[in-house]
């Protein structure tokens, strides 16, 4: 693209703050996934980045298996999803409910572990060809943002993106279980005296942040950036939103994913092979001012 | 009463030097007895362990868990290879410089950790790794990006292995010699207290933050000797040795060796090492066997296999002073 | 006059925690801060310690303003703390700990390279038989006896070698013979290591047992203050312990 002085007019701008927009939402939807199971379990799970990559392959695989027509895409994101809740299940189960008890290092090696065992199932299994599947209707095509193309698969994005936030919002301030949630992240000892089973509340959580995983992985197929190495990719990023919005912040991870997201839309116009150091640059400054994050809580 | 001299005695010194001293003859005949390719795999194990090290003065000894580690081992590599390649800058001063440049950079980047702690502190010093390994992997001019730096040569007087290895096993001996003394001294002492007690040792009158940063440095300099010593061993380097898979191994081998015990580290990358040289010899699928090794590790030995041998050695010791006294 | 609070505020959102104290304490006194539960005796040492930043006012040590100095520093200036949940250091043993303490003041502790075994040994054993556990100086610090515990905390503050030293509840969950032995040592320290003292305290026998002065916190105000005479007859005071009948 051209980028000389003359085309550096609002409509440029505009269409990279877009782009940055839906960037910020897929963010989202993976840091989402990743806060959640920090803010309740105190869990930081290395391995999300992993369910998001085995999501998109497992998706991928399901989708080449029943090739249904025009709802092919939506059935196998459906079922994909579906099936990272239960390798959630699995790996609350059988792994992280024993190290609750044992200190933070442990679980955290623990979830670094599942992330070399994934990055190996995926290799064994789809081995390192780039996969990808085609954009479903109706977000085939592109939309001209003021004489630009962008590609309405960004709008659907964009749209599950907001209906996540719509969701958890909805889940965690609005519903009895999210009161639950909350008092959990609160207090953990209170909440299992007034006899609500943490055990069974912290497998549900993980679940539902696989499912998000999942799905967020699920739905970049369509973007053809299905590879190995993918889920490092994005976990980095998710680190650094979750370290710039607050750790276990749903609000936070907001925000971090629309700085993220800008920080990288407009660094990659600016200069594209540092547009990864501008997001870090950012996190340092948010850093000096706030150690804890925008919205994060000191931990004395 | 309990005698005064009882406590500053430690009555197996001696024992334990001469353990030291046969094991530092054994590193030092050991080009003589072994084949080519097992001496690389030790110096692969020493350089690694040397890493270790560096990371488990965080770790084991300051209690708190840096996953960034291999951002200044990278760095030390980096900065060896491109003074020899690009200037052709005297050895010995670019592997000052390496250690000296991961020191620098450990003092920007650990201004921003130190003031963190636990989960916080792993997850910032992670970010901070991710973030120098990007500026090198992206910048293509400058680093060779993707492709790294090739054809890096020592001098003509350490290109045989066997040359090598005996500079690898000095910088490393004399490093782990070093970072002994200090993990002894009052600073390690006052690194011990802030990983048992921060709030206590606050009000001791230490500055946390500031002894905090001071490790990390130190650190992050003996990372970076530990990459400058490797990278013209092995002749290149490569975006790889920056990652966070990279920083995870000194993780790994602490926790397998034992993270309170000075060599524990030590044994731990000598297991890695060879175990993983040997299982290349028939399978790609490392990850999986490291993932499955840790999760074992983490349910089976916790401790690590020094502090596991430790207890069941008290227990005996126990077991027949008891046994003793019934008699 | 060694240290001097001057209408020293704390507010934890719209709660007054400390409110507007202006208090002395004299050097060589033992000066007890009494109060009900919740009157901000803690938040009171925590203002002193630089464990809280103050909302507003002033803290003088030596007529020398250390308000906003940072706890590190004020401990290096001779104030030293307990906290009322004992804290330790579990995985040292107790010379080891009290060594900590010697190290961290005497700044030796950026020396790299020379053993830390080395320093101090005639002293942390001179402070281990003051407060009698020299027999157990091998023992790890979280296998000694809660007492113990409360003696080795205060071990480990004679160690930086206070001038003043705060005690937060030192006989909080003892024995009446630990208690008594407590009283003791506290006596002792004062009159042989001449070691200002300001602690609070819930049993009373204990405070009118060892106390020169002592000062009367409700609701974060000071109400009385004066030598165990006189607050034992001060009106405020009796009203506030026996409730409004009196």
């Amino acid at each position: 693209m051209n980028l000389g002085y003359q085309c550096m007019s609002f409509d440029v701008l505009f269409n990279q703050f877009m782009s940055g927009i839906a960037r910020a939402s897929l963010l989202f939807l993976v840091a989402s996934g990743l806060s959640l199971t920090f803010g309740v379990l105190r869990v930081l799970n290395f391995a999300h980045g992993s369910l998001y990559m085995l999501g998109a392959f497992v998706t991928y695989t399901i989708w080449k298996t029943l090739l249904i027509p025009v709802v092919g895409f939506y059935v196998a994101t459906f079922l994909g999803a579906l099936v990272m809740g239960g390798v959630g299940i699995i790996i609350e189960f059988f792994l992280l409910r024993r190290l609750y008890a044992r200190g933070w290092p442990e679980q955290l090696l623990a979830t670094y572990a599942i992330v070399l065992i994934i990055t190996d199932i995926v290799k064994w299994g789809w081995g390192g060809e780039f996969l990808s599947i085609p954009r479903p209707k109706p977000f085939t095509g592109a939309v001209l943002l003021f004489g630009f193309p962008f590609p309405s698969y960004n709008f659907f994005i964009i749209l599950l993106g907001l209906t996540v936030v719509i969701f958890l919002w909805w889940l965690i301030y609005k519903t009895r279980f999210g009161d639950i949630i909350r008092a959990a992240a609160h207090d953990r000892e209170m909440v299992s005296a007034l006899g609500i089973p943490i055990p069974w509340l912290f497998t549900w959580i993980f679940v539902l942040g696989s499912l998000i995983a999942g799905l967020s992985g699920a739905v970049t197929a369509p973007f053809g950036s299905i590879a190995l190495g993918m889920d490092v990719e994005i976990i980095v990023e998710c680190f650094a939103v979750v370290v710039i919005g607050g750790m276990g912040s749903l609000p936070g991870t907001l925000l971090g994913s629309l700085i993220v997201g800008q920080v990288y839309a407009f660094g990659i116009m600016f200069k594209p092979e540092l547009a990864l150091a501008f997001i870090f640059m950012v996190m340092a400054a948010v850093l000096i001012v706030r150690p804890w994050g925008i919205f994060g809580r000191p931990e004395r | 009463m309990m005698q005064r001299s009882e406590v500053a005695v430690n009555n197996s010194t001696i024992k334990r030097s001469w353990w030291l001293i046969l094991l530092i003859i054994a590193f030092l005949i050991a080009p003589l007895v072994m084949s080519k390719f097992y001496l690389t795999i030790l110096c692969e194990a020493l350089v690694m362990s040397l890493f270790a090290l560096s990371f488990n003065l965080l770790f084991g000894y300051m209690g708190q868990l840096s996953f960034g580690q291999a951002a200044f081992y990278g760095l030390g590599g980096y900065v060896v290879a491109m003074l020899i390649t690009k200037l052709q800058f005297n050895f010995w001063l670019s592997l000052a410089a390496g250690a000296g440049m991961a020191g620098l950079v450990g003092l920007i980047v650990g201004y921003f950790c130190v003031r963190l702690r636990g989960i916080y502190f792993a997850v910032l010093t992670l970010a901070f790794g991710q973030l120098i390994f990007v500026i090198i992997f992206k910048w293509h001019k400058f680093t060779g990006g993707d492709d790294g730096i090739q054809g890096v040569f020592p001098p003509e007087y350490l290109r045989s292995i066997e040359a090598y290895y005996y500079l690898i096993f000095f910088v490393c001996a004399i490093s782990a010699f070093i970072l002994w003394r200090i993990v002894n001294s009052p600073f390690g002492q006052a690194l011990k207290a802030m990983r048992e007690n921060p709030e206590r040792t606050e009000f001791l009158g230490i500055h946390i933050a500031r002894y905090q940063l001071i490790a990390f440095v130190i650190a992050a300099a003996f990372a970076g000797l530990a990459g400058a010593v490797w990278v013209p061993f092995y002749r290149s380097v490569a975006p790889s040795y920056l990652t966070w898979i990279k920083s995870g191994e000194p993780v790994m081998a602490a926790i397998l060796g034992g993270p309170n015990i000075f060599f524990g580290p030590v044994l731990g990358m000598f297991i890695m090492t060879f175990v993983h040289s040997y299982i290349l010899g028939f399978t790609h699928f490392w990850p999986v066997i490291m993932g499955t090794i840790i999760l074992i590790i983490i349910f089976v030995l916790p401790g690590g296999i020094l502090e596991f041998a430790k207890v069941k050695i008290t227990e005996r010791r126990e077991k027949a002073k008891i046994a003793k006294g019934q008699t | 006059m060694l240290l001097q609070t001057q209408s020293i505020t704390k507010e934890f959102g719209k709660l007054r925690a400390v409110n507007q104290v202006s208090l002395d304490i004299h050097k060589g006194d033992i000066h007890a801060i009494i109060g009900p539960n919740g009157a901000g005796k803690s938040t009171y040492f925590n203002l002193i310690t630089g464990y809280h930043p103050a909302t507003f006012g002033k803290v003088l040590f030596k007529d020398k303003e250390i308000t906003h100095l940072p706890a590190y520093t004020r401990c290096t200036l001779g104030i030293t703390r307990s906290f009322q949940i004992t804290s330790i250091y579990p995985k040292f043993t107790v010379y080891e700990s009290v060594l900590m303490a010697l190290l961290s003041h005497r700044k030796v502790t950026l020396k790299f390279f020379s053993s830390a075994n080395k320093f101090f040994k005639e002293k942390v054993w001179n402070i281990l038989e003051d407060v009698e556990l020299a027999n157990q100086a091998n023992t790890l610090g979280d296998s000694i006896s809660h007492g113990d515990k409360k003696r080795l905390e205060l071990a480990i503050t004679l160690g930086t070698e206070p001038e003043l030293l705060l005690l937060d509840e030192p006989t909080c969950g003892m024995s009446p013979e630990e208690t008594e032995s407590t009283m003791a040592l506290i006596q002792k320290l004062s009159t042989e290591r001449g070691i200002t003292i300001l602690f609070t305290e819930h049993d009373m026998s204990v405070v009118f047992g060892i106390a020169k002065r002592i000062s009367v916190l409700h609701q974060g105000t000071l109400i009385a203050d004066g030598s165990p005479q006189a607050v034992r007859a001060s009106e405020e005071v009796q009203k506030v312990y026996l409730g409004g009948t009196a």
